[in-house]
């Protein structure tokens, strides 16, 4: 299946491309519009574009959303969904002090990668890693 | 020159819940409120991401909300607004200094209170790395 975004991605959406990836879509392929654009291809899922049903909703970043939507209630992905919601959009409690250097390595991660695709690519090691360490025996939940 | 974006927005005055959650969130991103009327902040990619996002959630409040990129005309004005943004940031600075003068200082609150102040500084105010270097300092000042 086909799902689109705005292009330019970093920490909100490099989590939701590794979540369709990994736990929706595996054979997911991803296409990118200009940031602003709101004339999308007719045969992709939207995400984390303003206004879309897979985007921020209740305060709340795209990741969560698709969280609920896809009914995944895997504690760890849900951990995941706390560090982008601090780390992608203003929270008044900060729990999760990864969150802001995840922005910042995601954020670099689109500078040094020639591409959006490869930025994904990149960005999916940093939540596999994530995703691995969190469910590690040593970390708590 | 500097790019400004630029909100406006209104919305149901009941229920007010909706209204406070808007609030907050401009007070959070640390916008500049003008004339009780627009909110200013500096145009960066996350700003503009921020305003895009708030905009789209004043509509699902059933509010209204536009939000577009602008320039000063008059001379002096970007110096004026960018001071504004300053000295709002360095008052939460000036109360960090001041609050490390106490001897039961809690440095890891007021390292908290530095990084909430350090995402609304736009423009890297100088009194921002003071705090950052008065906190090193007080944390390292008796093993030194």
């Amino acid at each position: 299946m086909k799902w689109v975004t705005w292009e330019d991605v970093a920490v909100d959406r490099m989590a939701c491309a590794w979540l369709i990836r990994r736990f929706i879509d595996p054979a997911a392929e991803f296409l990118f519009v200009p940031a602003g654009q709101s004339s999308l291809p007719a045969d992709a899922e939207p995400f984390d574009i303003p206004g879309v049903r897979l985007s921020h909703q209740r305060g709340h970043c795209t990741y969560h959303t698709m969280l609920r939507a896809f009914e995944l209630t895997d504690p760890t992905l849900q951990r995941i969904a706390r560090m982008v919601d601090e780390a992608d959009v203003v929270q008044e409690v900060a729990l999760e002090p990864v969150a802001p250097g995840l922005d910042l390595i995601c954020r670099g991660l689109r500078q040094i990668s020639p591409d959006d695709h490869v930025a994904l690519e990149r960005g999916a090691l940093i939540y596999d890693a994530l995703y691995a360490q969190l469910n590690h025996p040593s970390s708590a939940l | 020159m500097q790019l400004w974006l630029v909100l406006v927005y209104k919305i149901p005055r009941e229920p007010a819940a909706g209204r406070v959650y808007v609030w907050r969130k401009l007070k959070r991103l640390g916008a500049l409120l003008l004339h009780d009327a627009v909110w200013l902040l500096p145009d960066t990619p996350w700003t503009r991401e921020q305003f895009q996002w708030l905009a789209v959630e004043i509509r699902e409040l059933a509010g209204e909300a536009l939000v577009w990129e602008s320039r000063m005309v008059l001379p002096g004005q970007d110096e004026a607004l960018v001071q504004q943004f300053v000295a709002d940031v360095d008052q939460a600075y000036q109360a960090i200094l001041a609050a490390l003068q106490q001897a039961d200082a809690d440095l890891a609150a007021l390292a908290r209170q530095y990084q909430q102040a350090q995402a609304h500084d736009y423009f890297q105010s100088s009194l921002g790395q003071q705090v950052r270097a008065a906190l090193l300092a007080a944390r390292g000042g008796d093993e030194l």
